[in-house]
């Protein structure tokens, strides 16, 4: 067949389906699902936090205004603008106005005792960005304290330095390098689950490539089509439609990620630290056109052969396992980068695009040496994937209601 | 290639599914204009050899023309074809199907839709041109399928038991498409089970059995080469009981006459004097021509006997 009609058939066909896939309910409800998910949980925090008040206490808000009874010198310990010294009097009546959220109170047996008072008026319910708030002002009141009782005791400034803030941790390993950051449940867990979803998009897409052969199968429309494609195209023209369809569903997520990230970092401490790396999305993508490159060709091969859509999905079930196995290890993944269960799923090319999106979300550069071998096998394993399909595809799409012996779907890849 | 040079070649052509041949050295030719009954048992081997033409499986052995090269490539859009499996996308609508598979044969988008809406307004189905095919009838399924044959005006029309579930109405409206068809100089090769449709319509039959040639002619010539298989005879008391006869394979009573069915190599001489021998009293006796249906079965059992 000429290029040019080969080229105009794959076309035709993708766009079809790519068309088709899009308008279904199922698809934009999955696709929509994450950037929906992302909007009602901004509004809901926003509004949970009474309108748009970030978490992050803004400095005034954290001033403490104490009545000091004690004997306790505060003097100048501490940064200006977080202290402010009254009289209780005047404090009650800041408080009662509502001028001030509450009225800390060292009483005149401290540090005989170490009660300190704090009041507030009642409340009937519990306002988390309001415990918050009192959290960090507890710890700077604490911090305060530190200061003025180690300073009273005449001790140098660093040893009172050090009584208030005893160490600062840098880890190193035992080559001179530095370790990584401590990794924030925030800066693991939303990757993590970025990964996930991303292997399940390659299972949705492969399993709308799967339907689509085994509805056509089935309606017996099959026969019609392959009148006027052959079977290469056709198969080539589904895994590119439903490919788009798939990458559409992916940009939709990474936009979400992007424009979410930024956002729900002002709500979710540490999650602000999350970076998407340009080089990992790229791979990202790689990755994801590779893997469903490989699940796309064994699928379309599974609904040509299998008589039905329920031996069809039996059928895509067993590769199907071998997509999550890298989510099941995430522990080895965790424990050691480095160890040969990692490497051997990330080179495996049916566990690769899962094993290979958690090494680099859990390394601070990709490791490249394996990142390539990696892509090298995949590449080549999604070549012959394709090709064996395309023959067994062709051999066995015509048998309705039968399933081919195996020595046929060998006979098929072999002779063509 | 010159205008009345053959359509479909087949020459000595092979096809094993594994460990059956089911198409075994196969010739034939099918030239512009003519419809080319093809005729055989289920499981003859009349589906595969379609599916050969149209390159959905290759043949082991012998060659295979289309147009003059070997099947598939570009000429596939010179082919229109009805299979004996038949469906269309249940969720799609009737007009957008029927585009798509214009566009498959190589028709511009806006054209295969407007062909396609034409069409199936003339086979009586404007009305449900908007409709998803999951909510229409057999019967229009069916139609709507002739149509997507037909869409793209193909010189070599491929239809497997075209007349399958289609009432009298639209049985009528296919035999007026298929002669149209042929008179606009398309070449048919049309699998029927129904002999009086390839006797009334075919220009030419060709039989089949274990995919093996057992007739191949026009209607005329095929149903002489039985010329003196069948005798209708009238008398009192004539059995109508092929068991009671050496010579008889079938014997079917009608208005007071029995017909008979002559077992091969049996002559209407030799029925004759069984009559006679059994002192039957033979009021008529006349030899006729065998229906194709007659000829059909003796040939299959001819050539099941021979194997």
């Amino acid at each position: 067949m000429p290029p040019g009609r080969f080229v105009g058939l794959v076309w035709q066909v993708a766009r079809r389906e790519y068309l088709r896939t899009v308008r279904r309910v199922g698809y934009l409800f999955a696709t929509l699902l994450l950037p929906g998910s992302a909007v009602i949980f901004l509004a809901v925090s926003a509004v949970a936090a009474g309108g748009a008040r970030p978490i992050e206490p803004s400095p005034a808000e954290l001033t403490i205004h104490l009545v000091n009874e004690s004997g306790v010198s505060l003097g100048d310990t501490f940064r200006p603008g977080l202290l402010r010294l009254v009289e209780r009097g005047e404090g009650m009546a800041l408080l009662q106005r509502g001028e001030i959220g509450e009225l800390y109170i060292l009483p005149a047996g401290y540090p005989g005792s170490d009660r300190v008072e704090r009041l507030i008026l009642p409340t009937r319910g519990v306002d988390v960005v309001e415990l918050e708030r009192r959290q960090r002002q507890a710890g700077l009141l604490e911090d305060l304290l530190r200061r003025a009782l180690a300073s009273a005791s005449d001790l140098p400034g660093q040893t009172v330095e050090r009584l208030v803030e005893p160490m600062r941790l840098a880890e190193a390993t035992t080559t001179g390098a530095t370790g990584r950051a401590p990794l924030s449940v925030a800066m693991f867990v939303l990757p993590y689950a970025f990964s996930t979803l991303f292997v399940i998009s390659i299972f949705v897409t492969s399993g709308y490539l799967l339907q689509s052969v085994t509805e056509e199968k089935e309606s017996r429309v099959i026969e019609i089509v392959l009148s006027s494609v052959p079977a290469l195209p056709l198969m080539a023209g589904k895994i590119v439609g439903l490919g788009g369809a798939g990458l559409t569903q992916v940009a939709i997520w990474v936009v979400t990620a992007l424009v979410g990230l930024p956002l729900a970092g002002e709500r979710i401490p540490g999650l602000d630290q999350v970076r998407l790396a340009p080089e990992m999305a790229v791979l990202a993508v790689v990755y994801f056109l590779l893997g469903y490159l490989v699940y796309g060709a064994l699928f379309s091969a599974v609904g040509a052969l299998a008589p039905g859509t329920r031996e069809a999905q039996q059928y895509a079930g067993f590769f199907g396992m071998f997509a999550v196995v890298p989510l099941l290890f995430t522990g080895a993944f965790l424990a050691d980068i480095e160890s040969p269960i990692v490497t051997a799923l990330s080179l495996f090319p049916l566990t690769a695009p899962a094993a290979v999106l958690q090494v680099l979300i859990l390394t601070p550069e990709p490791p490249w040496l394996l990142v390539a071998a990696s892509l090298a096998l995949l590449i080549g394993f999604a070549a012959l994937a394709t090709a064996a399909s395309a023959r067994v595809f062709r051999a066995t799409i015509l048998l309705y209601g039968t399933r081919p012996s195996l020595r046929r779907i060998a006979d098929a890849i072999a002779r063509g | 290639m010159p205008a009345r040079d053959p359509v479909v070649t087949l020459e000595g052509v092979w096809k094993r599914y594994a460990d059956r041949d089911v198409v075994r050295d196969l010739s034939f030719e099918l030239r512009p204009g003519e419809l080319l009954g093809f005729l055989g048992p289920n499981g003859a081997g009349k589906t595969t050899t379609m599916r050969l033409i149209l390159d959905l499986v290759r043949p082991d052995r012998g060659r295979l023309s289309v147009f003059g090269l070997l099947p598939g490539g570009d000429q596939q859009a010179r082919i229109g074809y009805l299979p004996e499996e038949r469906g269309l996308y249940r969720d799609s609508r009737l007009v957008d199907t029927l585009a798509y598979l214009g566009t498959l044969k190589g028709l511009p988008a806006g054209e295969a839709r407007r062909r396609a809406a034409g069409l199936l307004t003339e086979v009586g189905l404007g009305d449900v041109l908007r409709r998803k095919a999951g909510e229409l009838s057999r019967g229009m399924h069916q139609k709507a399928q002739v149509v997507a044959a037909i869409l793209h005006d193909p010189e070599l029309l491929l239809i497997d038991e075209p007349f399958q579930s289609l009432d009298p109405v639209n049985a009528e409206l296919l035999r007026e498409i298929i002669r149209d068809r042929t008179a606009r100089g398309a070449a048919v090769l049309m699998s029927t089970h129904d002999m009086l449709e390839a006797q009334s319509l075919c220009d030419r039959i060709l039989l089949i059995d274990e995919g093996r040639r057992l007739l191949y002619g026009t209607v005329g010539e095929v149903r002489a080469a039985f010329g003196e298989g069948a005798v209708v005879v009238r008398g009192r008391d004539v059995p109508a009981d092929a068991g009671r006869y050496h010579t008889v394979a079938v014997a079917s009573p009608a208005d007071g006459r029995v017909r008979f069915l002559l077992r091969e190599g049996a002559t209407p001489r030799d029925l004759f004097a069984e009559l006679a021998a059994l002192h039957l009293e033979v009021e008529h006796f006349e030899v006729e021509t065998p229906t194709l249906e007659e000829v059909f079965l003796r040939a299959v059992e001819r050539s099941r006997r021979a194997a």
